[in-house]
């Protein structure tokens, strides 16, 4: 007998607005549908109406954690409609804050898979060594996340070069933690038992869904904007493409475990080579035409389309987050599955609803106005001094950089 | 295969049915009459056999509504943009998503918000847009009055 059952409209694990209706028959799973639009707030209409140096920064609030991501893109999106090259030096910045993302980007993964099968030590474990990534994200921006740093034709800030020590001593301890926590994922019989052979996606179901990032990788397909079509520092530098044949929930871990290391790999790198010079090229007139901008985000290739119509503002500015290819394969990998595999399925591809409906809102429990920005510098620095102090780290390392 | 080469292969196929420009040997933009959408993106899955659709962009004009198509194949630096429009008031163009499954989504999302009718789609219902636009109102037209959606609010949304 078929039975539908509801997930959301808030997901209970995940804790993000959306609903899944699974059809089932017995305990397999015969079909499922998403339901969205809970979040969605029309940003791609509010950037038809702000300037091209306003926009980078409405665009970073797309996502918590892709907030470099959407920037970024934008800006290849415009850079490619004037045809300008950036300085070498805002390539290496760009290059260090996609990575320095994607470190506590797949950080984040790891620890929700690892508490979404039950597994809460790896949550605990991988949460815990996020928090330093992202305190170096703010020793080099001033910001833990929204660093407003972007801006078509380079950067607005200079990253400060004396804190890159303090950066890389992040990084070696990052590395042991990785290596130890890969180790305890990959070796562990029991999460093998539960992981491998479910939510699997074939090559070609990949392709007939246009999935991308990590979720197409670790089904044996090789994308990846950073290789496809090189831009920021990524072609100067020596790193790996992370493919994983298997297409099941195990190689989506495997290939994101892995590719910390590349991201810790081309950080030291790009720190290594961190060029002089300029940082951004100037004010610049977009002229009327229309360009398409790609970015690896760190759940998979992001694209902005962007028209112009030679004023100082977009006619149309279009933002497509990996979510939002990734999620419909739910079609393909979830079906035939069991209920139980159903919560990992779903999280293996590391959805994110704010990117997929493109707004993310902060809002006052006690029902107040929203905290200004300033609020938000305030308390995040507050924290970040108090948890510093605990672990008997340097308080105010980092943060003499924006007094 | 870059750009320009594609561009004059497939104007070898369509003639005038198909007018491209290629901005750069990464960017190829065509202009597609709507009734070959399907052989168009079939000729274009010959030439590269990991091409998808990576998304599409809908755009009120004077006139009608634009549909851009973006494809691109794994592995390569070359984004395909094929351009069909329909006419106002009622837009209507032929569906992707009957054939490549990444359309169904975004054309979804461009029937909410720009009202074309995708003829031929598996799974018209309503993604993104809420209860409280009507079905005849459309966020990223020209013509929608922000007022009038404004009235709508405090209906139920729907679960």
């Amino acid at each position: 007998m078929k039975q539908v059952i509801r997930i959301g409209p808030f997901h209970p694990l995940q804790e993000e607005p959306e609903s899944f209706l699974l059809t089932v028959e017995g305990e397999r799973v015969i079909d499922v549908d998403a339901k969205l639009g809970y979040v969605h707030k029309g940003l791609e209409r509010l950037c038809q109406e702000r300037t091209y140096d306003m926009i980078p920064i409405i665009l970073e609030r797309i996502c918590g954690i892709c907030s470099v991501t959407h920037s970024v893109c934008f800006c290849h999106a415009v850079e490619d409609i004037h045809g300008v090259e950036i300085p070498p030096r805002a390539r290496y910045i760009r290059t260090i804050l996609g990575e320095m993302e994607r470190l506590h980007s797949h950080l984040l993964w790891v620890g929700l898979a690892g508490h979404f099968i039950g597994y809460n030590t790896v949550f605990m474990w991988a949460w815990k060594y996020r928090e330093p990534v992202c305190d170096a994200f703010e020793w080099l921006t001033g910001h833990r996340q929204n660093a407003s740093l972007l801006k078509v034709g380079g950067v607005r800030r200079d990253l400060p070069v004396d804190s890159f020590p303090a950066v890389l001593k992040v990084l070696d301890e990052l590395e042991g933690q990785t290596k130890m926590l890969i180790g305890a994922v990959l070796d562990d019989p029991v999460l093998a038992a539960r992981l491998k052979g479910i939510g699997v996606l074939t090559p070609e179901q990949v392709l007939d869904w246009g999935v991308v990032g990590p979720t197409a990788r670790a089904s044996g397909v090789k994308t990846d904007a950073r290789k496809d079509e090189p831009y920021a520092a990524y072609a100067e530098l020596d790193w790996n493409l992370i493919v994983q044949p298997e297409g099941d929930v195990f190689a989506k871990a495997v290939v994101r475990l892995l590719e910390i290391l590349e991201s810790i790999r081309i950080l030291r790198q790009a720190i290594a080579k961190f060029p002089p010079g300029e940082i951004d090229c100037g004010p610049l007139h977009v002229p009327q035409g229309e360009g398409i901008g790609r970015y690896e985000a760190p759940r998979g290739e992001d694209i902005h389309y962007v028209r112009s119509n030679g004023t100082n503002m977009p006619s149309r500015v279009k933002v497509r987050a990996p979510s939002f290819v990734n999620i419909p394969s739910y079609r393909a990998s979830c079906i035939g599955g069991t209920i139980s595999d159903v919560t990992i399925t779903l999280a293996a591809c590391d959805p994110c609803y704010s990117c997929t409906e493109r707004l993310a809102a902060v809002r006052r429990d006690d029902g107040g106005p929203p905290l200004s920005f300033d609020d938000l510098v305030r308390l995040g620095r507050e924290k970040t001094r108090a948890i510093a102090r605990e672990m008997g780290r340097k308080p105010d390392l980092g943060l003499e950089i924006r007094p | 295969m870059d750009a320009e080469c594609l561009g004059n292969r497939l104007t070898e196929k369509f003639a005038d049915r198909v007018e491209w420009t290629a901005r750069s040997k990464k960017r190829l933009y065509l202009r597609v009459d709507p009734a070959v959408l399907e052989e168009v993106f079939g000729a274009l899955r010959s030439e590269l056999p990991q091409i998808r659709l990576c998304t599409s962009t809908g755009l009120d004009t004077r006139g009608g509504v634009e549909v851009f198509h973006h494809l691109s194949p794994y592995g390569l630096p070359l984004v395909v943009t094929l351009k069909i429009e329909g006419r106002k008031p009622l837009p209507s163009l032929p569906s992707l998503g009957r054939i490549h499954s990444a359309a169904i989504f975004i054309e979804r999302e461009i029937s909410d918000f720009l009202g074309v009718d995708f003829v031929g789609h598996p799974d018209p219902r309503r993604l993104l847009k809420a209860r409280a636009f009507g079905d005849d109102v459309h966020p990223l037209r020209r013509d929608f009055d922000v007022r009038e959606f404004k009235r709508g609010i405090g209906e139920e949304p729907e679960f």
